[in-house]
């Protein structure tokens, strides 16, 4: 699914941030990276976004077999690649149904299915929401506009349910939530992990793993991923912290 | 090696690429013109042929006079081509004027040109239920559900109509909200305006359907000088929409026109505009000099005047829809977008001139500037000393797409009375990344994205306008942006 | 040459100065700018940054360049900065060293007064003049610099600091109408930080016309503060021309309390990269008082930062009028610029003018100005009002709430202090306006 080969990239003023990134993920596979401030978490979740701002100096990303960072941001969302923001953005005046629906309609065309009319979209709205457990007090706002920092999180949730997509990043999707936010958020991932659709969690905690069980974990420091484990290196890391791999 | 997809991303924000007018195209028509020029010969031409009685031709005159005197105004933020007034024609009309009766009398290539540009007439007249007083080259040639409006005491005609069978109406109320010397423009308006409509609703009548007026300028070298008469009676609605949209030009064309509202007690109009005339190609060259002096007077108590406009079309957009606020409790409003793109300029806003007690107004004002265009806001509001607990709300938001545009904000604040309160706000800021880069991650077009996020921003504006009119405008605002990102 | 009528007295008045002792430069410079004075005459409502300001009690009445010999006594006492200070006072225009004190300057500071500069450091004073003055549309700037005889000069070489503000009182003593002509220099050098109080003050109803200079070299940091207070009668213009440089910090407040009719025109040109202004002001404006205050922010280099607050208090017939330009260049990128503009009118007959304006050619930028005006918050004096509070005094603390809020940017607290002292002086000095 997804191929990352001795990923280096910097930002705009020169900092080189990733340094030498290795990872394979297959289908169906939940993976978290975790790290320190400061390691490239967000760094590497916006590479393989194509966020502006980030410039790829040496080694590949092969998504589904092609080269993901050819391609346009648009053009990766199309391909499937869904990123949860950490900060989604406010788009004051769009509708979030209107946005979702424009979204949707053109992943559709991309993978030559039919666009959805508004009955339809209405009707996929209700199932997910529903399988979501969720309620449908966002829809009508303006898209992340007013919205709580557990509404925003909850919303990106939905938009990957609607979306439906083959990779999904989830950069700091527990941060700044409640425990009741966070077993909400991580009870609707939960649900969508699919034999087809893998997952990467991107978190500076143990806690969002107490409840979304990832196959693989990695730490990420330095800009390179010092070390992989299963589920147990979690724990490790929160009763001694990342002090052991901050020189590395 | 750089990621292409990242550094593309960033570039092609700023990259303007042309793309040509959609709307760009030409109707054969002859015209009966009259000779290129401007002088008192000229204006009783145009008398004679429109029928009109003396006392107009007087009125045209005594603007003329004050005309000559005047000097072109050069206080806006514009760059303008010196216009040469003895050069154009002021007067041309298409030549089977007998005006039909239905539709299958108007001329068949009219049609096809209204169909072009989206609005047929039958279907859209028949489907929105909208009259639509068709101006074409100066002169009407096509007005429905007249009778139904005609039950209603409701009249909607054509000036020159309006002139002969309304006389002692429009000579009551021609020149009373903008007189004949009010600027260089209206003055010349005053001098040889053309045609344009009249609108007049009874005491206590709501007008049941939007009235619909759709502008055109076809005959090369003819400057449009429409005039508009709007007369709200006591305790009576209309809501009026004007859209414009032009064939594809080399040479500049001057519009200059004038639109005249009267709110008398309790009543309320609402006019809101589409403004797509041809802005010239991605040079600069040709476009539509669109010279507009709107303006109402609420002169009853609790009137109501409200102006909407988007403008997306024009090289040059002057205009300053006005509001004056005589009637105690009468209430102003104006929503603008207005874009400007490629080498185009717009200098527009508004003017609320308070003087009744606890009279209200609100402005709020979009700009979206992109390519290189220039894109002022101009407004004033005055609190005069009689004007006892009056409001204003201002808010006036600039977009910036792409770094060699410019978007100005100039405010003019007058108050003369303490209980007023008046608030001013306005930001600037360039179209941002990250909205742009939200709706892409989730599979938006750069473009879809830019027309998404523009719209959002201009939302408090559109959704003023007639629920047929926001369809038009969302997708003029698309078109118009067309280009400005890569 | 074409002289306009208005200007006859001061174009007759520098025909007949005594200048035979000057530099040929500096004489060619005066005739330049009277020339440019000649030719452009006073401003008119026609022009638009002259629309709102009424000049008739400048045209009422010739007002002749003459300047005093410093040697009249004067109570400093109610405009003392307390604390210890750099002192330099002014009587009519000219520096009286009697009444100055500059203390203990350190090594690399300069604080003299400018004749005796013209004397000492020529230099120094024509690169004041290096403005506009000679073709500019600032006809009283052109007048300044064909008759300043005096002023001050402050010039901190690189990485000075200065401790102690820097004191500056231009006084006036009564008398018959004339007109005093200051010239002001502020440079400081890379680095260099300091503090600086001007206050105009005085009796009679002269014309106070005063021109500053200040040059911030990359680094460097001014609090400047100023306090009008001048006779009712006074006239007050004053400009000063601000030239920014990078990662410079410039904060400016002007507390305008005095004159007739005055006028602040402050025009500032933000230089080098990351520069900062804070660009502040209050006026409060009673009796028959009109005040202009204009500022025109200039960005000129990318990742400049402009804070502008401007709080007016407006009573009785008095005209407040703020004009406020921010334009940002093309390649002025990251610019963040701020302006407001409050106003609190009092009376019926009070009147307030208010032109907050963008002009913006670069597209990185977060840009705003907001406006308002209106009366006191009736909520809020009626809560004060439940609590005892008399409606007078509830009014006065309410204004004083308002005003004071401008302060809040000044530092350091002594000359806040300063300011908040004189502005609650002059809340105390009557009731404002009926209504």
């Amino acid at each position: 699914m997804l191929e990352i080969r001795n990923l280096h990239a910097r930002i705009a003023d020169g900092r080189e941030i990733l340094n030498g990134v290795e990872l394979v993920v297959g289908a169906g596979e939940v993976h978290a990276i975790m790290g320190p401030n400061g390691s490239g978490k967000s760094t590497l979740a916006g590479v393989l976004s194509g966020r502006p701002g980030y410039e790829v100096t040496e080694g590949s990303v092969l998504y589904q077999g092609q080269d993901l960072l050819a391609l346009s941001p648009d053009a990766r969302a199309r391909a499937g690649v869904f990123l949860a923001f950490q900060y989604p953005v406010e788009i004051p005046g769009v509708n979030n149904m209107y946005f979702l629906r424009a979204a949707l309609n053109s992943l559709r065309r991309a993978r030559g299915a039919n666009e959805l009319d508004a009955g339809q979209f209405l009707k996929a709205v209700r199932a997910k929401l529903k399988l979501l457990e969720i309620g449908d007090d966002l829809l009508q706002r303006a898209v992340n506009a007013g919205f709580s920092g557990g509404e925003k999180k909850r919303n990106e949730i939905f938009q990957m349910a609607m979306l439906e997509p083959k990779l999904a990043i989830l950069d700091e999707t527990d941060s700044g939530l409640d425990i009741d936010a966070l077993k909400l958020v991580a009870g609707g991932i939960n649900k969508l992990r699919a034999p087809d659709r893998a997952m990467v969690l991107i978190t500076h905690y143990q806690r969002l793993l107490d409840y979304v069980v990832p196959d693989r974990v990695h730490v990420l420091s330095g800009g390179r991923i010092v070390k992989s484990g299963d589920k147990t290196l979690a724990a490790e890391l929160e009763r001694h912290g990342y002090a052991a791999y901050e020189a590395a | 090696m750089s990621s292409p997809a990242t550094v593309k991303n960033a570039e092609t924000l700023r990259e303007v690429a042309g793309e040509g007018y959609k709307y760009g195209f030409v109707t054969d028509i002859e015209s009966e013109s009259a000779p290129p020029g401007l002088n008192e010969d000229i204006i009783a031409f145009i008398s004679a042929k429109k029928h009109e009685p003396a006392w107009l031709l007087d009125w045209r005159i005594s603007a003329f006079k004050h005309w000559q005197r005047m000097e072109e105004p050069h206080w806006a933020k514009l760059r303008v081509a010196p216009i040469d007034y003895q050069a154009a024609t002021y007067y041309s009309a298409p030549k089977r004027q007998n005006a039909p009766k239905s539709l299958d009398e108007v001329d068949p290539e009219l049609l096809r040109t209204y169909e072009k540009l989206g609005i047929p007439l039958n279907e859209r007249a028949a489907l929105a239920g909208v009259a639509v007083d068709a101006v074409f080259d100066s002169v009407s040639v096509a007005t429905t559900f007249k009778a139904k409006l005609g039950e209603l005491g409701i009249i909607f005609c054509s000036f020159g109509e309006a002139v002969r069978e309304h006389g002692e109406l429009v000579r009551r109320y021609l020149g009373s909200v903008v007189p004949q010397g009010d600027n260089f423009f209206a003055a010349l308006n005053s001098a040889v305006f053309s045609d344009g409509s009249f609108v007049y609703v009874p005491p206590g009548v709501r007008c049941p359907m939007e009235l619909s007026t759709y502008f055109r300028i076809n005959a090369a070298k003819t400057g449009q000088f429409e005039r508009t008469l709007i007369i709200a009676d006591k305790g009576s609605y209309v809501s009026y929409l004007e859209g414009c949209t032009a064939p594809q030009r080399d040479e500049n064309q001057l519009h200059a026109a004038v639109v005249e509202l009267v709110a008398l007690e309790g009543a309320e109009i609402k006019y809101s505009t589409v403004q797509n005339w041809y802005p010239g190609d991605a040079e600069g060259r040709g476009g539509i000099y669109n010279f507009v002096t709107k303006r109402g007077a609420c002169r009853g108590a609790h009137s109501k005047i409200s102006w909407t406009q988007v403008e997306t079309g024009s090289a040059i957009t002057w205009k300053y829809p006005s509001c004056i606020l005589e009637g105690d409790n009468s209430v102003g409003e104006f929503y603008s977008v207005a874009i400007t793109n490629n080498l185009q300029q717009a200098d527009t806003g508004t003017k609320m001139i308070h003087l009744g007690r606890n009279t209200r107004s609100t402005i709020v004002s979009k700009g979206i500037s992109a390519g290189r265009g220039q894109n002022t806001y101009r407004g004033l509001v005055r609190i005069q000393p009689k004007a006892e607990n009056a409001r204003n709300y201002t808010q006036c938001d600039s977009l910036l797409i792409g770094h060699k545009c410019g978007a100005h904000t100039v405010p003019y604040i007058e108050v003369r009375n303490p209980s007023a309160r008046v608030e001013h706000e306005a930001t600037t800021s360039k179209i941002s990344e990250d909205q742009m880069f939200y709706c892409q991650q989730r599979g938006l077009s750069q473009e879809d994205a830019l027309s998404l996020i523009v719209n959002g921003f201009c939302k408090e504006v559109l959704k003023e306008l007639p629920m047929e009119f926001a369809v038009e405008a969302q997708k003029l605002l698309a078109v118009s942006l067309e280009g400005s990102v890569g | 040459m074409i002289v306009k009528a208005e200007t006859a007295p001061y174009v007759e008045a520098f025909a007949q100065r005594d200048g035979t002792d000057e530099p040929h430069w500096l004489a060619a410079r005066r005739a330049a700018a009277l020339a440019n004075f000649g030719d452009k005459g006073f401003p008119t409502r026609r022009q638009e940054a002259w629309r709102f300001t009424d000049l008739r009690p400048l045209q009422r009445a010739a007002f002749p360049p003459v300047s005093g010999d410093g040697s009249a006594p004067f109570a400093l006492d109610a405009y003392r900065c307390p604390g210890a200070t750099h002192r330099l006072v002014l009587v009519d225009g000219k520096v009286a060293p009697a009444l100055s004190d500059l203390g203990a300057l350190p090594e690399g500071a300069f604080l003299a007064s400018t004749a005796e500069t013209l004397a000492e450091a020529p230099d120094l004073v024509a690169a004041a003049l290096e403005e506009s003055d000679a073709q500019g549309n600032q006809p009283f700037a052109s007048l300044n610099a064909a008759f300043f005889t005096d002023g001050f000069v402050l010039a901190l070489e690189p990485e000075t600091v200065l401790e102690r503000p820097i004191e500056i009182l231009h006084l006036t003593s009564a008398g018959a109408p004339r007109s005093h002509h200051v010239r002001n220099l502020v440079r400081l050098g890379t680095g260099s930080r300091a503090v600086l109080l001007e206050t105009y003050a005085g009796a009679g109803a002269h014309w106070t016309n005063s021109v500053t200079a200040l040059h911030l070299r990359e680094g460097a940091a001014l609090h400047h503060a100023r306090l009008q207070d001048e006779s009712a009668e006074a006239l007050h213009f004053a400009v000063n021309r601000a030239h920014v440089g990078r990662q410079a910090r410039y904060r400016s407040f002007v507390l305008t309390l005095g004159g007739r009719l005055s006028r602040q025109d402050m025009l500032v040109r933000l230089d080098g990269e990351g520069a900062e202004l804070a660009l502040d002001g209050a006026y409060l404006l009673r009796g028959e008082q009109e005040a202009t205050n204009a500022t025109f922010v200039d960005h000129a280099a990318p990742g400049c930062t402009t804070r502008e607050l401007f709080k007016g208090v407006v009573a009785d017939r008095a005209h407040g009028v703020f004009l406020g330009s921010i334009s940002v260049r093309p390649e002025a990128q990251k610019t963040d610029a701020h302006q407001l503009n409050k106003n609190l009118l009092l009376s019926r007959r009070a009147t307030v003018d208010t032109k907050p304006e963008l002009e913006i050619l670069a597209d990185d930028v977060k840009c705003s100005h907001g406006a308002t005006v209106g009366d006191l918050d009736e909520a809020a004096l009626f809560y004060l009002r439940t609590r005892g509070i008399a409606e007078g005094e509830a009014r006065r603390m309410l204004i004083e709430a308002f005003a004071a809020d401008a302060l809040e940017r000044v530092e350091p607290a002594a000359l806040r202090a300063y300011l908040a002292h004189h502005l609650q002086a002059w809340l105390g000095r009557g009731e404002e306006g009926g209504r």
